[in-house]
């Protein structure tokens, strides 16, 4: 049901939530949205991340479900988890829901180190809780140690595809020739020559494309910790990448990405995200297991 | 031309890319079936299954080995096909199975 009427009785929410947050952007786009389910209720613990913790924490009232409910810790020893109260509920990965997951965690990450959780993941009471981050707690605690101070940027190259061709027809030697020559002799068979121009093209886009993403590799190896690279989404794409950065080199990071921009000029676009929790270089699968099993 | 930073969670298909399997992550399945469950009563516990952490920049496996490779490409080209599957090797890997 996504009356007006149903977005009317909002805007008191939506100005609350701005203000917690200070982040325009980010309500803006969240408000873009459809007007959410409010899931209220005491039943469960929605849990964002995990961080290291001395004393209890809050982090303002900007819990997933709509109802700006407060985002608090529960903490076992010296490790926390971030978490909202919430209805026992299984939560949709909405627009709604996958920003306001992302929306805690990065508030939580502008001062501490979190390993964030994926998203969904419901629990039913504070103790529950506790007794998850019991049972894996050593290997929490190795984590957090490897990650702190780092922080994760995303960086997707695009090309023009168009643009990279006519340069190759006039760049590439063998290309150039061999186009000229199907303009030119109006070839006999002009199909599979053609043909056969397309297989040069895009085994020299291969190379291209190759060459680029390793200078790009290459410039910004020396300031950061860590590198994953990620299958590219769609044609255009020739790089999506993740880095890992020390929170202390993250401007001379930046400074390298916009030199390297600023190098490529219009032949690549680059989409650099971020600062991200490090979701691609911590994966911890977690299982339940039958205490009577062992 | 400079590229300007955008924050995370103003790209809903960035956030989906990441929130939904990466960072600690607990089977759909078993996120489903924990629903309800109350964790100090039942006997069952959250345990590692796996885990890996990812800290290592090209030094370790070779530049060529992290090169995108674009998917229009028809024509093979076993020399990066094999560092390609070097690099998923996973520096340091750790594999925890614990029990009490």
């Amino acid at each position: 049901m996504k009356t007006k009427k149903a977005m009317a009785t909002r805007p008191a929410l939506k100005r609350k939530v701005a203000k917690a947050s200070k982040d325009d952007l980010h309500v803006k786009i969240a408000d873009a949205g459809n007007a959410p389910e409010v899931t209220t209720g005491e039943g469960g613990r929605y849990l964002y991340g995990i961080v290291e913790a001395k004393e209890q924490m809050t982090f303002g009232k900007i819990g997933i479900g709509g109802a700006g409910e407060l985002v608090y810790t529960v903490k076992y020893l010296d490790i926390a988890a971030v978490v909202s109260k919430t209805a026992v509920y299984i939560f949709d990965p909405t627009r709604e829901n996958a920003l306001a997951h992302e929306h805690v965690i990065e508030t939580v990450m502008k001062t501490y180190t979190i390993i964030p959780m994926s998203f969904g993941t419901v629990f039913r009471t504070d103790d529950d809780i506790r007794e998850v981050l019991k049972s894996i707690y050593a290997s929490l605690k190795d984590v957090l140690t490897q990650m702190a101070g780092k922080l994760e940027f995303g960086l997707k190259v695009n090309w023009d595809r168009d643009q990279i061709i006519e340069e190759l027809k006039q760049e590439d030697e063998e290309i150039r020739q061999f186009h000229q020559e199907i303009i030119r002799k109006h070839l006999q068979s002009t199909y599979l020559a053609r043909m056969q121009l397309g297989r040069m093209i895009d085994k020299a886009m291969a190379e291209r494309s190759t060459q680029y993403v390793r200078e790009i590799y290459e410039a910004l190896r020396s300031v950061c910790v860590a590198s994953r690279d990620n299958q590219p989404i769609g044609d255009k794409m020739i790089m999506n990448a993740a880095f890992l950065v020390e929170r202390k080199r993250e401007a001379e990071f930046d400074g390298v990405v916009n030199k390297i921009a600023r190098k490529y000029g219009k032949r690549l676009k680059f989409k650099y995200t971020g600062p991200w929790p490090p979701y691609n270089f911590v994966n911890i699968r977690l299982k339940v297991e039958r205490v009577t099993a062992s | 031309m400079a590229v300007e930073r955008v924050s995370g969670g103003s790209s809903l298909i960035d956030v989906l890319d990441r929130v939904l399997d990466k960072g600690i992550v607990i089977d759909a399945w078993v996120r489903i079936s924990l629903v309800g469950i109350d964790l100090i009563t039942v006997e069952a516990r959250i345990v590692v299954a796996s885990i890996d952490t990812y800290l290592k920049y090209a030094d370790a496996v070779g530049l060529t080995g992290l090169v995108a490779r674009p998917q229009l490409t028809a024509v093979a080209e076993p020399e990066i096909a094999v560092e390609t599957t070097r690099r998923v090797t996973r520096v340091p890997k750790r594999r925890t199975v614990r029990r009490r």
